[in-house]
């Protein structure tokens, strides 16, 4: 049994939908991380899909593009996470309210 | 296009020089007095002493073109855009009085002992060459941008220098002086591109609306953004309210410019670029301008009297006659046109006068409370003297330029069935500034004054006119007075231009007729239709 | 075998001229520099850091114009189409340039009050440059993605840059967190666009669908495609939030406030414009054939955007988000150049430009002043320190009125003339209702602007103000405030001056 394009696209669509209702909805920094690189890798879902069916490669060597990019972004926020939670003992982004007015 | 000759030359000097003198002064804060007042008088009196040379010099012959024209590019040519000087009877008077109220207000300033004097002179120069440059440009947007260039002085003046209440004073004014500058702009725009004629150039754009005009919802359209624009810029009846409020704070010399010309320039706009432009526009809009441009009369009119500060009341009778130039252009004739052009000229000298003398009194009096003074004209009857004079020449009283104008307007109204009736609210406007010109006269220069001010008039504080304020005064009157002897001086080069631009009526007036009856009567019906 | 392969890639190769990219390969290398600079260099010498910085890439600069002078017609392909330098591209990298050597040299004012690490902000400066050269020159989504990221990870650490300030970290925070939203919804739309162009079964499809050009010829043959639409509006959405566009506005405010104020500098001047040449690319190129159904949504975004900037902006005491606010304004006010281009008005790209450029020279003006007045918390600059600043200082004064006069484009200053070609080219893409938009936004924003200008001249308490000469400019300062403002103040009586519209 083969597996079609349309439901790899579906399953991509709906773990880039779950992400990014979890950026909207969460409060917790570490979880709207999760949530990020969730889409990212729906992305990634997608792209090697697509590769695969359309018969190129550029869709999978774009997928190590993203993965290397998403490794920094995650390694970035951890450390701002850390410092932030340093200053502020919280990382619930309800909190962090200083910039606002 | 324009030749190099030496007086293209001149006007360009007209707009530079006072620039100049306004950078050096900017830059030379720590000059002694005697050369800064040096450097100041040069910026002042170069722009007028031109004017009049290039006033002798005038070629009348040159119909529908200019004189004097010149031509630079700026970097916009691309869009059409030149640095496109010239003068032609409208502006030629405009130029002239923005040289003379620019003189007789540097020469106060200078004296007025205002703090930071160097900065004060030098923005009040800035606004001077602003203002040359608006009325010597053929360019419409180089028009634009000198009005917006003379603009931002004002702005510094009235908040840094001006009397209680300038910070929000200075805001409003702003922003409906930019409101009223931006829908401008978008009309200007609108007719270079919907001409199609690829040019700011006022000839050009002429020569391409008189061949192919645009469709009549085009031309109205474009001709409600000028409208307004304009409106707004020479506090049309609705949108007046920055106007009284932005005069009672400003300090005198960005009074005297502001109220006395640059709000001319709305006027002008209409008069030498919207009106002929869009002739269908005009057409359709001028009869609304009319209920408008008499609620300038009677209703700021009936504001006007109930006024009891003296700024507040010649900055809100500068609004009420503004309504007459209205009513003339609403003509829609050439008679209405020149008819508002004299009045702005003569308007543009009695109300510069009108806010000079007023602060001459308070700095005798120390108020602009109307009910508080009393018995001015004892301890200083030139003052009383002046300020007569303004008043009279303001109410339009003949003698004065003020009186061919608002006659010419009369006769102008009188002419058609259609507008007859407009003569009689108008007339009753008359009346009305009649009524605060002699009270405001009585009140300060006659009569009994309260007893705080029995006291100050009393001691020996209270001195007659200065010699600086004799002398700007002096200048302004003797305009005035020569506007309202000779008219013609204006209205023949005037009248020429107009015939050009404007559909006729048959016309029997004093000022006007000889070159209308020179004129044959059939072209101008063509042109009406 | 071999042979065949290394003929197939020479193929590939071929286009692959180094040299084009000079100018970026020497900001990379200049970086490492700086980086090698510190660990060389003895304590007392570390002031060398951004002088090697700002004078390394004033030669770059130099170096780079050389490239404008050589190809400034025409388009040039390397790299197998990632890359395509036209006239615009070469234009942008001046501007990436000259922005960059004006942040360092903010950064050099902001670090003096700080103690924070100082070698790195520059090397990140360059490299964000570096990026953005890139960004704008790419043609090819995997090219796109990868300089953006570039710019954006940089970006992250620059707001953040200020350890000790919980404004500076929030702020990180919140730009990481939106920004890697909009990497996401971007590469989403991205790969919707690639996988429907590679789908040998429709029309025009492309073994290589992630090029421009190849895309472009695909989305012209199959404009109706559902998955088409819904991938461009994904990407557009995506670059929005980069320029800070109405809805994907949110970010701004916080951001602009939290970050240091030369990197709210960068990110207000160099970081939009790349956002706009991209946006620009993407409109002309992949796309063409989506007009009828961008424009109309494109408008929208632009009224909304200048609307929200300028409103917003009324209400503001803190002169950072202020900037912050009236920069999406701004970014209304390009986008109506951008579907200016769309409605085929060509030379709107250059009015883009321009507006850019005068825009850059006002910005930088603007928080020059504020890098030098701010104290010792960067964040909160109110407009109430600003009371009687004319007086305190008269020459900071003069440089900020010039710089807020041109940002309201006011005559005789250059963003008017920005503003001029902005609505001429809006007006001959018969685009009038955005224009009265736009036009009361212009009013609107009379009222902030000069309400701050009001604030530093015009002192409502008559007491006498003493000189403040304790932390003045220095006369390096000087000659750079000085040089921005003659620059908008040349540029608004001598258009000429900026040959960009010929």
């Amino acid at each position: 049994m083969t597996v079609g394009l349309n439901a790899f696209i579906l399953v991509a669509g709906l773990l880039f939908a779950i992400g990014l209702l979890g950026v909207i909805l969460r409060k917790n920094t570490l979880i709207i991380y999760m949530s990020l690189e969730l889409m990212l890798n729906a992305v990634n879902l997608a792209l090697v899909a697509f590769s695969r069916y359309n018969g190129t490669m550029d869709g999978n060597l774009f997928v190590f593009f993203i993965i290397t990019v998403a490794a920094a972004e995650v390694a970035l926020g951890l450390a701002i996470i850390v410092a932030l939670f340093r200053l502020r003992q919280t990382v619930m982004v309800d909190q962090l309210t200083a910039l606002s007015r | 296009m324009g030749n190099l000759d030496t007086n293209s030359l001149f006007l360009l000097t007209a707009i530079i020089a006072p620039l100049l003198a306004g950078v050096v002064l900017l830059l030379g804060a720590r000059f002694s007095p005697t050369t800064m007042r040096a450097i100041a008088v040069f910026g002042f009196a170069w722009p007028l002493i031109i004017g009049l040379l290039l006033y002798s010099r005038f070629d009348p012959s040159l119909i529908g073109a200019y004189n004097f024209e010149l031509c630079l590019p700026t970097g916009l040519e691309s869009i059409g855009i030149y640095l496109h000087l010239g003068l032609n009877g409208i502006s030629m008077p405009l130029f002239l009085l923005a040289g003379t109220v620019g003189l007789a207000a540097g020469l106060y300033a200078m004296y007025s002992k205002a703090e930071r004097p160097h900065l004060y002179l030098a923005l009040l120069l800035f606004m001077l060459g602003g203002l040359m440059g608006t009325f010597a440009s053929i360019d419409v947007f180089f028009f634009y941008f000198f009005h917006e260039f003379a603009l931002i002085p004002t702005f510094l003046m009235i908040g840094m220098w001006g009397g209680v209440g300038r910070r929000g004073a200075a805001i409003e004014m702003t922003i409906y002086l930019t409101l009223g500058a931006l829908l401008s702009l978008l009309g200007l725009i609108a007719l270079y591109v919907q001409s199609g004629a690829d040019s700011f150039s006022l000839i050009e754009l002429r020569n391409y609306l008189s061949a192919q005009p645009l469709s009549d919802t085009v031309q109205n359209n474009i001709f409600a953004l000028l409208l307004f624009g304009f409106g707004i810029l020479v506090s049309l009846f609705p949108f007046h309210s920055w106007a009284p409020k932005g005069y009672a704070v400003a300090p005198t010399g960005a009074a005297m410019l502001h109220a006395g010309v640059l709000k001319k320039f709305g006027l002008y706009g209409l008069l030498q670029i919207a009106a002929p432009l869009l002739p269908a526009g005009a057409d359709h809009w001028f009869p609304w301008i009319v209920w408008l441009a008499l609620g300038n009369i009677i209703f700021i009119g009936l504001v006007t009297l109930a006024q009891k500060d003296l700024k507040m009341m010649l900055g809100y009778s500068s609004v009420m006659h503004m309504g007459y130039a209205f009513l003339g252009l609403a003509c829609f004739s050439v008679i209405g046109a020149g008819g508002a052009l004299l009045l702005m000229v003569a308007h543009g000298l009695s109300v510069a006068l009108l806010f000079m003398l007023s602060t001459c009194i308070y700095h005798r009096s120390q108020t602009f409370d109307l009910s508080e003074m009393g018995g001015l004209a004892t301890k200083a009857p030139v003052l009383a003297a002046f300020f007569v004079a303004g008043s009279m020449a303001s109410i339009g009283l003949p003698g004065f330029g003020n009186f061919w104008g608002e006659f010419t307007i009369f006769a102008a109204l009188a002419e058609t069935e259609l507008t007859r009736w407009i003569v009689v609210p108008a007339a009753t406007g008359i009346i009305i500034s009649a009524i605060y010109g002699l009270r405001a006269v009585a009140n300060i220069f006659f009569g009994q004054p309260k007893a705080a001010f029995v006291e100050r008039l009393q001691s020996d504080q209270i001195t007659d006119l200065q010699a600086f304020e004799k002398l700007s005064a002096g200048i302004l009157i003797a305009a005035l007075v020569l506007t309202g002897i000779f008219p013609r001086v204006f209205s023949d080069d005037a009248n020429r231009e107009l015939l050009e631009l404007y559909p006729q009526q048959q016309s029997h007036l004093p000022v006007i007729h000889s070159a209308v009856l020179s004129t044959d009567v059939d072209t101008h019906k063509e042109l009406t239709h | 075998m071999n042979k065949l392969l290394i003929e197939f890639l020479s193929g590939y190769t071929a286009t692959n001229q180094w040299a084009a990219i000079l100018p970026e390969i020497m900001m990379g290398v200049l970086a490492l520099c700086l980086l090698a600079a510190e660990m060389v260099l003895p304590k007392n010498r570390q002031a060398w850091v951004p002088r090697l910085a700002i004078w390394g890439q004033v030669l770059i600069l130099m170096i780079a114009f050389g490239f404008v002078g050589r190809c400034s017609i025409g388009e040039f392909q390397y790299f197998s189409g990632l890359i395509t330098q036209t006239d615009v591209t070469q234009i942008m990298r001046g501007f990436f340039l000259v922005s960059s050597i004006a942040v360092c040299y903010l950064g050099h004012i902001y670090l003096s009050k700080q103690t924070l690490p100082q070698t790195e902000f520059y090397a990140l400066v360059l490299i964000i440059s570096a990026g953005m050269m890139l960004l704008v020159q790419s043609t090819h989504f995997v090219m796109l993605f990868v300089a953006l990221e570039t710019v954006t990870v940089a970006f992250y650490v620059l707001v953040a840059y200020s350890r000790t300030s919980q404004f500076s970290l929030e702020a990180g925070l919140k730009y990481l967190i939106l920004g890697a939203l909009s990497s996401g919804i971007l590469l989403f739309g991205i790969v919707l666009l690639y996988g429907i162009a590679g789908n040998p079964e429709l029309l025009g499809a492309s073994r290589d669908s992630l090029n421009y050009g190849e895309l472009m010829n695909f989305v012209i043959l199959n404009m109706n495609n559902m998955i088409v639409k819904i991938g461009a509006l994904l990407v557009i959405a995506g670059v929005c939030f980069k320029i800070g566009a109405v809805p994907f506005q949110i970010w701004v405010p916080d951001v602009y406030q939290g970050a240091p104020t030369p990197v709210t500098a960068y990110l207000a001047v160099a970081s939009k414009a790349a956002g706009f040449i991209v946006l620009i690319e993407l409109v002309r190129g992949p796309f063409f054939g989506l007009q009828d159904f961008l424009v109309p949504v494109l408008s929208v975004i632009a009224a909304a955007t200048i609307l929200f900037g300028n409103i917003a902006a009324v209400a503001q005491r803190n002169v950072k988000r202020l900037m912050g606010l009236s920069g999406i304004a701004h970014a209304g006010y390009l986008l109506l150049g951008v579907i200016a281009v769309m409605r085929g008005v060509d030379w709107a790209v250059y009015a883009v430009i321009f507006y850019l450029v005068t825009y850059l020279l006002a910005s930088f003006a603007v928080f020059g002043v504020m890098s030098i007045a701010a104290g010792e918390e960067d964040a909160n600059q109110e407009l109430d320190h600003y009371e009687s600043f004319a007086r305190k200082r008269p020459f900071l004064g003069g440089v900020l009125a010039c710089g807020l006069g041109s940002l309201a484009g006011i005559p005789p200053l250059g963003g008017f003339i920005g503003k001029l070609f902005l609505f001429v080219a809006a007006f001959q893409a018969e685009l009038y209702g955005l224009l009265i938009i736009a036009i009361v936004g212009v009013v609107i924003s009379i009222y902030y602007y000069f309400g701050w200008i009001r604030e530093c001249y015009f002192s409502s308490s008559s007491t006498a103000v003493v000189k403040d000469i304790s932390c003045g400019a220095t006369s390096s300062d000087r000659f750079l405030l000085g040089a921005l403002t003659v620059a908008s103040i040349v540029i608004g009586i001598l258009p000429a001056a900026l040959p960009i519209i010929r």
